[in-house]
């Protein structure tokens, strides 16, 4: 067995001895690491030093019972004088990190994990989370939304009374069929750049704009979006929003967080691509409790595709309207999926 | 491991890219699969091998950090910022207290923050070490969080000299202490040229029609990291009276340039396969570029340096691992 050149520092000043390292036995026939040099002839046993990983070719360093220690760039020499003296996991990691198929494993292992977490373990973990919370909880985020959207974008209904108050009475009638619902209210608004649409708010609120009730041919279209935008709010959905975002991107910080600057535009760009796949399913899931509550009450299908394509018809083109005030991706599709449910 | 007597020593970096690569990627692995939980052990695994591989006069720096106290840390950051953004949204005035008490406990963070990482340096089995007080740590966020939003940004170049002032003076190897000597009007040179080049900047970019704007900023962004940098190293010294140490720094605008530009474009051609590339040759391009001088000669100091017994030895690592740079 070679010996191992190193420097070694007492831990009291920065003077570095040339030293070599090298295995013998101890006075009582044990295995002991003896430090020789100039002045120096230190020997320990192999059961009181601590030695670092071995990390790449950085530098080793062997650490003695008396704060003193040494450092050597002979790692290979290292690893000989230990065998026997340390366990074989101590090297797993160095084993990992040293062949181009571990490095290939890992890759894939790292695309695979952290693409199936963010799609589907995330949004299932949101999901339990939202529903254990107690329902005022969705009720607690962003009670402001309206007064804003009132202050920059909407504008007081401009119906007739009469017609507004049986708006109301229809949305009365509808939540009080519908468990849970009864905490929900129905606002009117005239609702400008943003046109016909309606949506649900935080806190319970949805929101339905005149050009929408003047675009509906029959109230049973109306009552086809509102279980719609009910449907969102039953499944927590703008909770489960917030719940998913935040657990993405402080996901992403935590994993990539050791990347710094570098990482952080290209981590900001998936959570936008996933907020797009985000509401698709928010989408499809409100859809489906909309169509539940048709076939309850007997309203066919076309009802609500009929609508849905006279507002993409209708839908002002390259409007600056917030991204989830108009977040009813891929239209046709869901039109299709409408009609093709009955 | 050659040591030299000569007035002037490099560091040196031995890190490679296809070595770090594997590192990077196994790290990655573990702390996707465990959650995050890995990510303090990747962090330190990260810094020892840079640490590892930079080498002064024949010997590296070594990175002792506790991987438990750094994931105990960033537990309290993750669930403060959590708290936070959730209460923000119940009401605002619960926010608004919860920043206060956040922005209160700041310098005690970051006092933290700075002492942990230092005492956790080590070269030839010396530590550094951080002295600064909370109030020093409270005035320089005063002066950015006070001064410069009522001197309408006026004070920045003063706030910029400050951080680097009281991070500098209370820094230590051993027990040889840092000395930071440039002065505020240094900083205030360094700015205005830096503002002319911002003006250069605009001009490009409306000249160009936009086109230009990412390289243009990188550029500029290339010409102020080098500029604060060199002035800064150029002031330091450690070490008092002949046998001081000066420090030389030769970044240069054209080098960095280079170095982020063609960082941004591998990176973002290999969808971030190449970030580990773009460490390394960033790593070797900086500390390669740094040097230590001595009338007296280099390994005269380097071999005398006393560890510094007064310091906060044995509690180091029961600090909280505050980890984020500043």
């Amino acid at each position: 067995m070679s010996d191992v050149r190193a420097l070694y520092f007492d831990g009291k000043s920065s003077h570095a001895h040339d030293v070599v390292l090298s295995a013998g036995f101890g006075a009582d026939s044990k295995r002991v690491l003896q430090v020789r040099g100039a002045g120096l002839n230190l020997s320990w046993p192999f059961t009181q030093l601590r030695v670092s990983d071995r990390i790449g070719t950085s530098r080793r360093y062997l650490y003695f019972p008396d704060g003193s220690q040494c450092e050597t760039d002979d790692n290979a020499g290292v690893d000989n004088l230990l065998i026997g003296e340390e366990p074989a996991a101590a090297r797993l990691l160095h084993r990992w990190e040293s062949g181009l198929g571990y490095a290939f494993a890992a890759l894939a292992i790292t695309a695979v994990v952290a693409w199936a977490f963010v799609v589907w373990g995330i949004p299932a973990i949101a999901k339990q989370v939202a529903f254990a919370l107690p329902a005022e909880t969705e009720k607690l985020i962003g009670g402001d939304t309206l007064s804003a959207l009132d202050r920059f974008v909407f504008t007081p209904s401009k119906l007739p009374p009469e017609r507004q108050e049986s708006l109301h009475r229809l949305y009365a009638r509808m939540t009080a069929g519908i468990d849970g619902a009864s905490g929900y209210r129905l606002e009117l608004r005239r609702g400008n750049r943003i046109g016909p649409n309606a949506f649900a708010l935080p806190a319970g609120i949805i929101v339905m704009t005149d050009e929408l009730v003047e675009l509906s041919k029959d109230d049973r279209e109306i009552e086809a979006v509102l279980a719609h935008e009910i449907g969102h709010l039953r499944q927590r959905h703008i909770l489960r929003h917030v719940l998913q975002d935040s657990a993405t991107v402080l996901l992403i910080a935590f994993t990539f967080g050791d990347l710094a600057s570098l990482t952080s535009l290209a981590a900001a760009a998936p959570t936008l691509l996933l907020q797009a796949r985000f509401s698709r399913e928010f989408e499809r899931e409100a859809d489906d409790f909309a169509f539940g509550y048709m076939v309850r009450r007997g309203i066919p299908p076309e009802m609500f595709a009929a609508i849905l394509q006279r507002i993409e018809e209708k839908r002002p083109r390259g409007t600056d309207a917030p991204d989830y005030l108009s977040s009813h991706p891929a239209t046709r599709e869901r039109i299709e999926r409408m009609r093709g449910a009955h | 491991m050659e040591r030299t007597g000569a007035p002037e020593v490099a560091l040196q970096f031995t890190g490679k890219a296809g070595e770090y690569f594997k590192i990077w990627i196994v790290n990655l692995c573990l702390g996707i699969v465990t959650l995050g939980i890995y990510s303090a052990w990747a962090k330190v695994r990260r810094k020892r091998y840079f640490y590892g591989s930079t080498l002064l006069d024949g010997s590296a720096f070594e990175y002792i950090g506790n991987p438990v106290a750094i994931l105990k840390g960033r537990l309290i950051v993750v669930t403060a910022v959590a708290i936070y953004s959730l209460s923000k949204q119940v009401h605002y005035a619960i926010g608004l207290a919860l920043f206060a008490a956040i922005v209160l406990a700041l310098p005690w963070v970051i006092q933290r923050a700075l002492q942990f990482n230092a005492r956790n340096s080590t070269h030839r089995n010396i530590r550094f070490g951080f002295r600064g007080s909370k109030m020093q740590i409270f005035g320089v966020l005063a002066i950015a969080g006070l001064l410069v939003p009522v001197t309408l940004g006026f004070a920045y170049p003063f706030y910029f000299y400050m951080k680097r002032k009281v991070f500098i003076d209370n820094s230590n190897y051993g027990d040889r202490r840092f000395v930071f000597s440039a002065t505020a009007g240094n900083y205030y040179v360094a700015a205005l040229k830096v503002s002319l080049a911002f003006l250069g900047f605009v001009a490009g970019t409306v000249v160009t029609l936009g086109i230009g704007a990412l390289p243009l900023y990188i550029l500029l962004s290339s010409y102020a990291e080098a500029t604060f940098a060199r002035l800064a190293w150029r002031n330091t010294t450690l070490g008092a009276g002949s046998g001081e140490i000066r420090f030389e720094c030769r970044w240069t605008t054209g080098g960095l340039f280079g170095l982020y530009f063609g960082n941004a474009l591998g990176v973002l051609c290999t969808l971030g396969l190449l970030i580990p590339w773009a460490a390394i040759r960033t790593a070797r391009y900086k500390l390669e570029r740094i040097s230590l001088q001595s009338e007296q000669g280099l390994g005269g100091f380097l071999a005398a340096v006393q560890e510094d017994v007064g310091a906060v030895g044995d509690e180091a690592g029961e600090l909280l691992g505050f980890d984020f740079g500043l």
